[in-house]
């Protein structure tokens, strides 16, 4: 059962300069019908598509080869569902790059995105035969994103307004030296800002002055082991002054649309890291509470998305069953530290939140931005 | 004698360097061991097939919340393993998701012997999944021994997989693809990691303590009376196939070991440790002679090959197949190694084979340098039969 790997060889070829057109090469059929390789697809300005010859349903692997002067983005479309099948992108000059694909029958065309340029798409080849076509989606393009990127914002910054409302309350009660209003302002504030669906490097500078190293956390470890009003009243003002500034600044902070499929995510990935571990627990107890509310960001970040994954994501209900399961255990253990639960609640917490984010991935895939023309 | 014998095998290995160096040939690891074995048939793979030399063993605890999930669940592990132990390229995802695996094995994975054996443990059939009344009969917890110091933590499971291939990339590669596609359903416990040593110089493997373990083995065939579970030993008729197998997890005390004389350890094993060969003969494959030492003056009467098996009548039926793989899993809190020995023995019934045996064994000598921390029941289901069969089939049916 040992299969033929005649790639090296085919790329061997193309650094002689040779623009091959051959037939397709079935690497997992496992008989070594393939006459010399893959089919050799050249990427240029001028001959976008040429070579691709031998195509047939099924899976097969073409190889994309730049000939041109300018690196290059190359999709495989079916023209009649408008789908890509394929894609291999950041194709330097003069390199070429295999594309693994799974076609059933239809019209299919080369499209080269080649940098600023526009989209050139090869002529139509007609491929015959019963083998059936892999998953394929529609691309997501910018102006698919644009509008849907201008209603998150809008839902962030109502979300910021509100924690803005939170943080200054906190703040009064420490100034005040109510220590124990600030233990139970502290928990709504800190949710507020994680239901966000912010990640990462989501808000620049500010993430890390309102929930890492300062801000909330250092407050939490303060409220929680008996720090002194004196010790507090700093932090609890600058976090105050930082949420203020983040949300005076929102306006001039451009979401990239493609962070959008991301955050869907990566705002779960930064819950199972850092809150289903208890990494992330100062004192209070309520890495389940933050996990929560970065599930509620994490949907309504889908619940934005669901124009363009509908069409597109075939795993959609599945998404949705998961993110019930996890709601519906997050639910139950709220308000308990993770060390406390018993093993079996804490396997189906971590189990759930790792089905859900394998869910999830695919979303981020389909909706990276792409261009088509 | 051994010295000699290691000379000379030193002497032919050159002999064979030098010879591929003139013509320029290189011994490709990868054409001698990339082959698929077969996945389909009446038994798992990966019991009676010749241990590869990697192993991962990994205990699952089942978080599927329905019985359907769980029927889902073995149709996932069916479906993974049927195309991780073929081997090629996995179907692409186009643009609509990451990378359909981790890359490890690269674009067109190798088979690379790649064996994977599912078991399921006692607490799978509580009331979660209503196979209360489907339990293989002989199937229990594991027992704690006079001479264990368990930690629960490294005990037990719902679900076993052991992987098993000639490249520690591919188990790998196994264990990332199952533990992705099965997240909802089943979660790691415990895990260990195994290997089989090279022959040193010849002959059977040697484990962590410098003896050659993995010598006595069952004849195929008596592999039907002494390895496979079938209807007529009181069994559910969906258990007919499958093996009981069993797991520990020994640590071996192997500083403490290191400082006690040759002799002494030759008298605890009643194997010679140069040659493998049973005290009272010159070679590995010599069957020890009992009747002609009722006294245990060559092979002590409490060596561990004596007490483990006697080889009387009476204990023909407790033998079982052994199927271990060394350990090395770092340092513990002392700064002593932490390795052993995983123990994995494959049987028709854990009470009358390994639990025989071990009750036999309680207190040898040995006792003092091995220190079982863990492990579990196991039954290894039946084989999957053919491309329309799954895991569990007979068991959920
Ligand atoms: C760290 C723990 C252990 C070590 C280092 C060890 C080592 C060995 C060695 C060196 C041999 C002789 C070579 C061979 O036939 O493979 C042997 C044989 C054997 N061992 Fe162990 N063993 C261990 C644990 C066990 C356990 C837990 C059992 C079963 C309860 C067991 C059962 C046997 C049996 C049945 C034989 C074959 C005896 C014969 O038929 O001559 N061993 N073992």
């Amino acid at each position: 059962m040992r299969t033929p790997r005649p790639l090296p060889a085919a790329i061997a070829l193309v650094a002689l300069g040779a623009v091959v057109a051959v037939a397709v090469w079935r690497p997992w059929s496992g008989s070594a019908d393939a006459v010399g390789g893959p089919a050799q697809i050249t990427v240029s300005r001028s001959q976008c598509g040429q070579g691709w010859t031998g195509a047939k349903t099924g899976r097969q692997t073409i190889v994309v080869h730049n000939t041109g002067d300018a690196a290059a983005e190359v999709d495989l479309v079916e023209m009649s569902s408008n789908k890509v099948y394929g894609e291999v992108e950041g194709l330097g000059p003069n390199t070429s790059a295999p594309m693994d694909v799974q076609l059933g029958a239809g019209r299919y065309a080369i499209r080269c995105l080649i940098e600023d340029t526009d989209a050139i798409t090869a002529p139509t080849v007609t491929v015959a035969g019963d083998g059936e076509g892999g998953p394929a989606a529609v691309a997501v393009t910018k102006n698919d994103m644009l509008p849907l990127v201008k209603q998150y914002e809008a839902a962030v910054a109502g979300g910021v307004a509100d924690l803005a409302v939170k943080t200054d309350k906190l703040r009064a009660d420490v100034d005040a030296g109510n220590l124990a209003a600030a233990r139970t302002d502290w928990l709504p504030a800190h949710l507020a800002y994680n239901s966000l669906g912010a990640a990462y490097d989501a808000f620049g500078d500010f993430a890390d002055k309102i929930d890492g190293s300062a801000g909330f956390h250092p407050l939490e470890k303060g409220l929680w082991h008996n720090a002194s009003v004196a010790a507090l009243k700093p932090i609890a003002d600058q976090l105050a002054a930082d949420v203020q500034g983040l949300q005076h600044d929102l306006p001039n902070e451009q979401v990239d649309p493609n962070d959008l499929g991301l955050r869907a995510h990566e705002v779960m990935e930064n819950a199972l890291q850092f809150e289903l571990t208890g990494e992330n627990d100062q004192g209070s107890g309520t890495s389940l509470n933050t996990a929560l509310a970065n599930l509620d960001g994490t949907a309504k970040v889908l619940a934005i998305l669901d124009p363009v994954l509908k069409p597109r994501d075939p795993d959609l209900a599945q998404v949705q069953k998961w993110e019930s399961r996890v709601r519906a255990l997050l639910t139950a253990h709220r308000s308990t530290p993770v060390a406390r639960l018993d093993q079996t609640s804490r396997e189906q917490l971590n189990g759930a939140v790792g089905e859900l984010l394998e869910l999830l991935a695919p979303v981020a895939a389909i909706c990276e931005v792409r261009r088509s023309s | 004698m051994t010295g000699v014998g290691r000379r000379s095998f030193l002497r032919g290995a050159l002999a064979g360097a030098g010879a591929a160096a003139v013509t320029g040939l290189t011994v490709s690891a990868d054409a001698a061991t990339s082959t698929a074995v077969a996945f389909h048939g009446v038994h798992q793979a990966g019991i009676t097939t010749d241990p590869q030399k990697q192993a991962i063993f990994a205990s699952f605890d089942v978080i599927a919340a329905s019985k359907g999930e769980l029927a889902e669940l073995f149709t996932t592990l069916t479906d993974r393993a049927r195309l991780l132990t073929a081997g090629g390229a996995l179907p692409p995802l186009g643009i609509t998701a990451p990378p359909a695996d981790s890359g490890v094995l690269g674009p067109d994975m190798p088979g690379d012997d790649l064996t994977i054996t599912v078991g399921v443990g006692a607490s799978l059939f509580d009331d979660r999944y209503g196979l209360k009344g489907r339990k293989p009969a002989k199937l229990t917890a594991m027992k704690e021994f006079p001479n264990d110091s368990l930690d629960d933590s490294l005990c037990h499971g719902d679900l076993s997989l052991q992987l098993c291939a000639s490249e520690t990339d591919t188990v790998l590669h196994a264990l990332r693809d199952i533990a992705r596609h099965t997240r909802g359903a089943m979660q790691l416990r415990w895990r260990v990691d195994g290997f089989q040593s090279p022959p040193r110089p010849s002959g059977t493997q040697r484990n962590l303590m410098g003896f050659k373990d993995g010598i006595v083995k069952p004849e195929p065939a008596d592999h039907d009376k002494l390895v496979w579970v079938g209807q007529g030993n009181g069994e559910p008729a969906w258990t007919d196939g499958g093996s009981y197998q069993v797991l520990r997890q020994i640590r071996m005390l192997v500083e403490f070991w290191d400082r006690v004389s040759v002799g002494e350890q030759e008298n605890m094993f009643g194997r010679r440790r140069d040659s493998g060969a049973p005290l009272d003969g010159n070679s590995e494959s010599d069957i020890p002679n009992y009747s002609a030492d009722p006294t245990g003056g060559a092979i002590p009467l409490t060596s561990h090959i004596r007490m483990a098996d006697p080889r009387t009548p009476d204990t023909a039926a407790s033998q079982f197949l052994r199927r271990g793989y060394n350990y090395d899993k770092g340092t513990d809190s002392v700064g002593d190694l932490d390795m052993g020995l995983l123990f994995c023995a494959y049987q028709q019934d854990i009470a009358r084979q390994f639990e025989a045996v071990q009750t036999r064994l309680i207190d040898e000598p040995l006792v003092d340098y091995i220190r079982p921390v863990g492990g579990g029941y196991f039954f290894a289901l039946p084989g999957v039969r053919d491309s329309n069969d799954h895991f569990g089939r007979s068991l959920l049916a």
